[in-house]
């Protein structure tokens, strides 16, 4: 282990400090631990050098050594390779190693590495009851993590349509996470986990965000908003589940209290599909009021097909 | 040895040294501190260090790395001076954790002001990820001190599959975000062993005044369903449209086929099965087999109760 992490910190000394990108072929004469491997023994040693620079987050990039554009050699840039200061106190190093170590990613912990390159912060044990799973393959969702901050597009298959899009950002709600991107001139929401056969084009700075884009405007705070219709429905929640029902009723949405505990709910429904699950889920402990139209599509949901 | 080892030491080497450099007179307590160095791991990560450099190789190429009595010393390595930008993985790991802890209403104000920093140094426009666990206001944070501090709480439980409302005393072990709900895992005095509780479902909660031990190793948070001996087996053929059903509940596909998927549902109370047909509708069928006869007279029985409601 010794000699790989000697030669790869003379490597990376090298191509911070030459200027130029390099062929292999001048690494393997100038940086001290590649000199005495035979071509086969150079090559797959300096492929999975390579590839555990990358893996560190150091931008290795392929670049043409000269203007005939004849040979390509690699290259760091310092002011790539380095990280910006955030301009954290030890306070706040603290925290956000304390908040990471909370959190799960497709069933994985942080790794420490992101703190230490941040300066570091001790090795306390969390000692708190909190902790929340925010599932996802991590992968793919690492993978448009970096479209979005380079603002690449994307090409991918959902719901067995191939699809080209513009990643502008990414949004955990209710336990999925989405991509908000922009497909032609409309801007449209994928579930991450149903993104399939993701592919990441090579062009950085490919688009821009439409001016002033927050990924979670728009977004839904229940499932029942999340759609094209405008329909008021008043449902009477029964004084067993009005409880249950004003939790999940968004503060905006007036309610009247009854002298024996039901409440009355005048609801915005944009999907009235997801509106019928959530409605279900309190079986008969509430009514669906008005107006007569949704009231019979609900009827007819529930009854089923004869 | 492993690559995964050599990455992991290669990546603190390359984080320590800017440290170092950019604090002169470092502590060799507080440099093992910051990097969870043993003192001979630091030694020997130094001695690495001591040995590399630029080519030619000689002594005025090679990079300072020794210790001082009790100081930290680096030079020569101001190619070094800086650590190196976090991945994508460290950067999304790092925002979605801090994100996530700060949605929960619960948070040190301090990590709000960390997470503003990080936003504004890693992410080219404010607002591209945003990360909301879904702000609980029912007993999160009293059910979140009461893990921490060991307190016995008194909750009013209505039960998801039959919807009776129970009161029991429970040891709150954690309390963990899953699948877009918040639970409690915790010893149950009431059932005597340990209980996951869907908190948007704890109708109210206060603390006993008792204490109890906390374990000093609790089972890992999580929402586990162990299929029991007297569950409802059913067949359930999903359309492409309800194929969520499949990512959402632990569930066994078996069967893919193109006009749908076959699941396998196993639920401890045949009433879960019978609500969840009722919200798919259509677009779900179940299969004759198993244990459908008892789900499909729950399932009737489910129909009538609501459409007596509108009569």
């Amino acid at each position: 282990m010794h000699r790989v992490i000697e030669r790869i910190i003379n490597l990376l000394a090298f191509l911070l400090t030459v200027g130029r990108p390099v062929t292999a072929d001048e690494i393997r004469h100038t940086v001290a631990g590649y000199d005495e491997k035979s071509d086969e023994a150079f090559r797959r040693t300096f492929e999975r050098d390579k590839d555990l620079i990358r893996g560190l987050g150091v931008p290795l990039r392929l670049a043409f050594t000269d203007r005939f554009e004849v040979e390509k050699g690699y290259a760091i840039r310092p002011e790539e390779y380095a990280l910006p200061d955030p301009g954290l106190t030890d306070e706040e190093r603290a925290a956000l190693w304390l908040a990471a170590r909370m959190a799960r990613l497709g069933g994985d912990g942080v790794a420490p590495s992101a703190i230490f390159k941040l300066g570091g912060a001790a090795a306390t044990s969390t000692g708190d009851p909190l902790s929340a799973d925010l599932g996802a393959d991590a992968t793919v969702l690492e993978a448009l993590f970096g479209a979005v901050v380079e603002r690449r597009r994307v090409r991918f298959r959902y719901r067995e349509r191939e699809r080209r899009a513009a990643p502008y950002g990414l949004v955990h709600r209710r336990g999925h996470w989405y991509l908000v991107a922009g497909v032609g001139k409309e801007n449209r929401t994928f579930r991450v986990d149903r993104i399939a056969d993701l592919e990441v084009e090579e062009e950085p700075a490919a688009f821009e965000r439409p001016p002033g884009f927050r990924a979670a405007d728009g977004f839904p705070e229940a499932p029942w908003e999340a759609g094209v219709d405008e329909i008021e429905a008043v449902v009477r929640f029964d004084a067993a589940t009005a409880w249950w029902a004003h939790r999940q009723l968004g503060a905006d949405t007036p309610v009247t209290e009854h002298p024996d505990g039901a409440i009355t709910a005048r609801m915005r429904v944009a999907s009235p599909e997801a509106f019928i699950g959530w409605l279900i889920g309190f079986e008969d402990g509430a009514v669906l009021e008005s107006p007569a139209e949704l009231r019979s599509r609900f009827v007819e949901h529930v009854r089923g097909p004869s | 040895m492993s690559s995964a080892r050599t990455a992991e030491r290669l990546g603190r080497i390359l984080a320590m040294v800017p440290w170092v450099i950019a604090h002169p007179g470092a502590t060799v307590d507080e440099v093992c501190r910051r990097f969870h160095y043993d003192r001979n791991e630091l030694v020997s990560d130094l001695n690495l260090v001591f040995v590399c450099g630029l080519p030619g190789y000689g002594p005025g190429d090679l990079m300072d790395a020794y210790l001082d009595d009790d100081e930290v010393v680096i030079g020569m390595a101001d190619y070094f001076a800086h650590p190196v930008a976090l991945s994508a993985s460290e950067a999304l790991m790092l925002l979605a954790g801090g994100m996530a802890v700060l949605s929960s209403g619960t948070a040190d104000p301090v990590l709000q002001s960390a997470v503003d920093k990080l936003t504004r140094s890693v992410l080219p426009d404010p607002g591209v990820i945003d990360v909301d666990l879904g702000s609980e206001p029912g007993p999160l944070a009293l059910l979140r001190s009461a893990a921490a501090e060991g307190s016995v709480v008194a909750i009013d439980y209505v039960a998801i599959a039959t919807g009776e409302a129970t009161s029991r005393e429970i040891e709150p072990w954690a309390v963990f975000a899953a699948m877009g709900n918040w639970y409690v895992s915790a010893h149950c005095r009431h059932a005597g062993g340990e209980r996951v509780f869907r908190i948007d479902r704890i109708r109210s909660a206060a603390a006993t005044g008792e204490h109890f031990t906390p374990r000093s190793t609790p089972p890992e948070p999580g929402v586990r369903y162990t299929p029991g001996a007297e569950d409802a087996v059913v067949q359930i053929r999903l359309a492409p449209e309800a194929s969520w059903v499949a990512d959402y509940y632990p569930v066994t596909t078996v069967a893919s086929e193109s006009d749908g998927t076959v699941i396998e549902f196993s639920a401890s109370d045949p009433a879960v099965t019978a609500r969840l047909l009722l919200r798919l509708g259509g677009s779900a069928e179940l299969l004759a087999g198993g244990d459908a006869a008892m789900v499909r007279r729950e399932l009737s029985g489910l129909r009538d109760r609501i459409l007596a409601r509108y009569m």
